[in-house]
C-alpha cells in the first residue's frame, strides 16, 4: 500500500514516481538538452492549482498502473525496464483513453508555459506584456496585382 | 453660460410623466426624483459611441451598464500562464464564463452559440478588432439581388460616421483597398508578418483580391494611448490598451465630457406612460436594490440579443407583446454570420504566433453576389494568426499530429509558428423564424427572464459556407500549405455578431425603428446597436454598428427641437 507522507503533496512517493515515468513518456527531454522532460516541470502543481477536481482520478489511475505491473510482471511499475513500462502505458492508453488523454492535455498545458520550454521554442521566458514582439510590416509591393485589377465592389 | 447652452439644447419634456406605469413586487424600490435628459442602456460599442456624440449637447446623460470596469493590468497576457488564464477567465460564452455580470442565454436551439462580454466596453473587451466596413451593396440587397430588404439609409449616409469613428478610436489600415470606397485610415496598417506575405502571394497566384485589414488597434500613439506591441492574445483583453475596446477608446473621454456611467446596474425593463412615451427604466443597482431612473429619452445599446430581451420583458397594457413591438418584429430576423474555418500548416517558419491574433489581411474576392456560385450575397475571408504554444500542443495531441514520446518535439516544431487560419464570415440573410424570445424558465441572478435563441441556417447560407470552405482550402494550397484542414462548420463558438432583431425601416408594419433609430411606437425610445441592422453584410459588424450609432446620435442632435414629433 502506498505510503502517505505528511506534506500537502496530493500524491504519495510511489504515486509521484509512477507519474514522473508517465510524464517522461509523454514528453521526454529533447536530445539537444534544450527542452526538459515533462517529468521535470511542475505538472502536478498545475493540476493541483488548475484542475484539482481530477486529482482523485489521477491517484486511482497511478495506483492501478502500479497494480497492473505487479500483476503482469511481478514487480513495481518503477522497477520495470523502459520498454515494459511503455508497453503497459500504451496498453492503458488503448484501454482508458479518456484518462490518458486528460493527463496528456494537462501535461502539455503546463509544459508549454514553463520558462525553459518557452525560451527553447523562441517566445522567451516572459509574458507577452509589456515587452511584446516584433512583427515585420510586410512587403506592400505584393499588392500591385490587386491594385492593377482595380475596383471590385458594386455601386448600387 | 452653462445654463443657457444647456437650455438651448434641452429636449422637450415627455408629457404627463406622472402617469408612468410601474410594475410591483415586494423588493425594495427606490424612485429617483431627478429626470435625466438621456438614459443609455449598455456601455458597449454602440452605447459608448452614441454617448460620445451626444455629450457635446451638454444634456445630462446617464449610462447604465450591468458589468464593471475591466482592469488591463489583470488581463492574462500580463503572466506567463496567459493561455491557461485566457481559457479559464475570458470564456466567450456567458453560459460558461458565469461572471456576476453575465446573464444566461438558452442557445440550445441554435447550431451557433451566442457569445458576448458584459462589462464597460461590452463585447469589444474580447473582440478581435478586425474592422472592415460594410460595402455599398450591403445597404441595397433587395434592389441588387432581390432578397431581404434595402436599408432606409446607404453607405453614403454612414461614410462620415465611419470616418468619425475611425478617428475617435484609432483605426489602422492601408488606403487604396479596391474592395471598398476610398477612405484614409488614420493610422498605419497592422504588420502583416511573413504569414501575411505568404497568404498574399497565394491570393496573387489565384488572381484574387486581398488587402491588409482595417483594424481597431492603434499602431502609433493615439489620444494618449500606447501603440500595439504585438502581444498576440487580443481576444483575451489587451493589456497594453492598444486595442480600441470601447472602455479604453471611448469611455474615459465620455466621462470627462460629463457623461455619467453607472456600473453594475442591470436594467429590468423600460417603463412607459399612457401616451406611449418612455418614462425611464427600472434596474437593479450594485447592491441589488431595485431603482427607477426617469428619463426624457431612453437609448437601447445592449446588442442584438440584449435589446430585444429587455423590450420583450417590458410589457404593459399598451404593449402586451413587449415594448415597441406593435410590428411583432422585436426579436425576429436574428442574423449571426455562420462562420467557417480553414487551417493551413506550412513547411517554412512564419512566426505566425506573433501579432494581433485576429488582424492581418483579408480577401473580399467572394464578397459580392455572383449567382453562378449557387447562392446570393457573399463572404469575407479573414486571415488570422497562428496558434500559441499551449494551443498548438493541445491541438496536436487531440488530432494525433503531435505524438507522445521521441517524436514529440519535432512534431511540435513542425506546427508551431507555421500555421495560418482563414475565417469565412458568411452574410446571413434575415428570416423571421430566427429569433430571440424570453425563456419561460431560465432567468438571471436578479430574476429577469433569460433570452432564448431559435435559429437555423438557410440553404443559401449552407451553400455559401461550403463555397467558402472550398475556396479557403484553395487559397491555403496556393500559399504553399502542406497540410490543409477544414474545420467542422459552422463553428459553434462563433456567435459574436448579433444583428437584426429590431430592424430599421420606414414602414412601421415592417420595422421596429425608423430610418434614424427612433422607435415607431415610442417616440422617445431609440435603438443604436446591431439590432437595427436590416441585413448583416458579410463582415465583422462593429465599425458599422458604431457608425450607425454616431449617425443616429447626429440625427437626434439635428432634431432636438422636434425630436418627438
Amino acid at each position: 500500500m502506498a505510503r502517505i507522507i505528511g506534506t500537502d503533496n496530493p500524491l504519495s512517493d510511489d504515486q509521484q514516481r509512477v507519474l514522473a515515468i508517465v510524464l517522461d513518456l509523454i514528453i521526454p527531454a529533447s536530445e539537444d538538452g534544450q527542452r526538459p522532460s515533462a517529468a521535470d516541470v511542475d505538472v502536478l502543481g498545475y493540476i493541483r492549482e488548475s484542475e484539482s477536481h481530477t486529482l482523485d482520478g489521477l491517484r486511482a489511475e497511478l495506483d492501478q498502473l502500479d497494480a497492473e505491473a505487479f500483476e503482469s510482471q511481478g514487480e513495481a511499475f518503477t522497477s520495470l525496464d523502459p520498454a515494459t513500462r511503455k508497453a503497459l502505458v500504451d496498453a492503458k492508453r488503448e484501454r482508458e483513453p479518456h484518462f490518458m488523454r486528460t493527463l496528456a492535455m494537462q501535461t502539455v498545458t503546463c509544459y508549454y508555459q514553463d520558462d525553459r520550454v518557452l525560451e527553447a521554442i523562441g517566445v522567451g521566458a516572459r509574458p507577452p506584456f509589456p515587452q511584446g514582439y516584433e512583427v515585420p510590416s510586410g512587403d506592400l509591393t505584393l499588392l500591385e496585382p490587386v491594385r492593377r485589377r482595380g475596383k471590385v465592389y458594386r455601386e448600387p | 453660460m452653462v445654463h443657457s447652452a444647456r437650455d438651448a439644447n434641452h429636449i422637450p419634456s415627455v408629457p404627463d410623466r406622472n402617469t408612468e406605469q410601474y410594475g410591483g413586487d415586494s423588493r425594495e424600490k427606490v424612485m429617483a426624483d431627478d429626470v435625466v435628459d438621456v438614459l443609455i442602456v449598455g456601455a458597449g460599442a454602440s452605447g459608448a459611441a452614441v454617448a460620445s456624440s451626444l455629450a457635446e449637447t451638454r444634456m445630462r446623460i446617464v449610462c447604465l451598464e450591468q458589468g464593471g470596469w475591466m482592469n488591463p493590468a489583470e488581463y492574462p497576457s500580463n503572466g506567463r500562464d496567459w493561455e491557461t488564464r485566457a481559457a479559464r477567465e475570458m470564456q466567450t460564452s456567458p453560459n460558461l464564463r458565469k461572471r456576476p455580470a453575465d446573464y444566461p442565454i438558452n442557445d440550445d436551439d441554435s447550431p451557433i452559440a451566442i457569445l458576448n462580454f458584459n462589462a464597460v466596453g461590452g463585447s469589444t473587451i474580447l473582440y478581435s478588432a478586425h474592422f472592415p466596413r460594410f460595402h455599398p451593396s450591403d445597404f441595397r440587397v433587395r434592389t441588387l439581388d432581390g432578397v431581404a430588404d434595402d436599408w432606409p439609409i446607404d453607405y453614403g449616409t454612414l461614410e462620415p460616421y465611419f470616418a468619425e469613428n475611425d478617428n475617435n478610436i484609432g483605426v489602422a489600415g492601408l488606403a487604396g483597398d479596391p474592395a471598398i470606397p476610398a477612405h484614409e485610415p488614420p493610422l498605419p496598417h497592422i504588420p502583416m508578418g511573413r504569414m501575411g506575405e505568404a497568404m498574399g502571394r497565394g491570393f496573387n497566384k489565384l488572381g484574387w483580391h486581398w488587402w491588409p485589414s482595417d483594424s481597431a488597434i492603434i499602431t502609433r500613439p493615439h489620444n494618449g494611448r500606447g501603440e500595439c506591441l504585438n502581444l498576440g492574445p487580443c481576444n483575451a483583453g489587451c493589456a497594453q490598451g492598444a486595442k480600441s475596446s470601447a472602455d479604453i477608446a471611448y469611455w474615459p473621454a465620455n466621462e470627462r465630457a460629463g457623461v455619467e456611467l453607472r456600473t453594475h446596474c442591470r436594467v429590468r425593463e423600460i417603463t412607459v406612460d399612457n401616451r406611449d412615451m418612455a418614462t425611464g427604466v427600472t434596474y437593479f443597482d450594485a447592491d441589488g436594490i431595485e431603482r427607477h431612473q426617469r428619463a426624457e429619452v431612453v437609448i437601447m445599446a445592449c446588442n442584438g440579443v440584449g435589446t430585444p430581451r429587455l423590450l420583450l420583458n417590458s410589457t404593459s397594457a399598451r404593449f402586451p407583446n413587449g415594448l415597441a413591438n406593435r410590428s411583432g418584429l422585436v426579436g425576429r430576423n436574428l442574423m449571426l454570420h455562420p462562420w467557417g474555418m480553414v487551417a493551413g500548416v506550412f513547411d517554412e517558419p512564419l512566426a505566425s504566433n506573433f501579432g494581433p491574433q485576429g488582424c492581418c489581411i483579408l480577401s473580399q474576392q467572394f464578397y459580392e453576389t455572383d449567382v453562378s456560385r449557387g447562392f446570393v450575397r457573399g463572404y469575407n475571408m479573414q486571415i488570422t494568426r497562428g496558434v500559441p504554444p499551449v494551443g498548438t500542443a493541445r491541438g496536436g495531441i487531440a488530432q494525433g499530429t503531435i505524438p507522445w514520446g521521441d517524436g514529440h518535439h519535432g512534431a511540435f516544431d513542425r506546427l508551431f509558428g507555421r500555421s495560418i487560419h482563414l475565417g469565412i464570415c458568411c452574410e446571413d440573410l434575415p428570416e423571421e423564424h430566427n429569433r430571440v424570445t424570453l425563456d419561460p424558465d431560465l432567468a438571471d441572478s436578479t430574476g429577469i427572464p433569460a433570452p432564448k435563441i431559435s435559429y437555423t441556417m438557410s440553404e443559401n447560407s449552407w451553400r455559401m459556407l461550403e463555397h467558402g470552405l472550398a475556396r479557403g482550402a484553395e487559397a491555403m494550397e496556393a500559399a504553399g500549405a502542406k497540410r490543409v484542414q477544414k474545420a467542422s462548420s459552422p463553428l459553434r463558438w462563433a456567435g459574436w455578431h448579433l444583428l437584426g432583431t429590431a430592424r430599421m425601416g420606414t414602414d412601421p408594419e415592417r420595422s421596429v425603428v425608423n430610418e434614424w433609430g427612433r422607435s415607431h411606437d415610442v417616440r422617445n425610445l431609440f435603438i443604436v446597436d446591431g439590432s437595427v441592422f436590416v441585413t448583416s453584410g458579410g463582415v465583422n459588424p462593429t465599425t458599422t454598428i458604431q457608425a450607425v450609432a454616431l449617425y443616429i446620435a447626429d440625427s437626434m442632435k439635428q432634431r432636438l427641437a422636434s425630436l418627438f414629433d
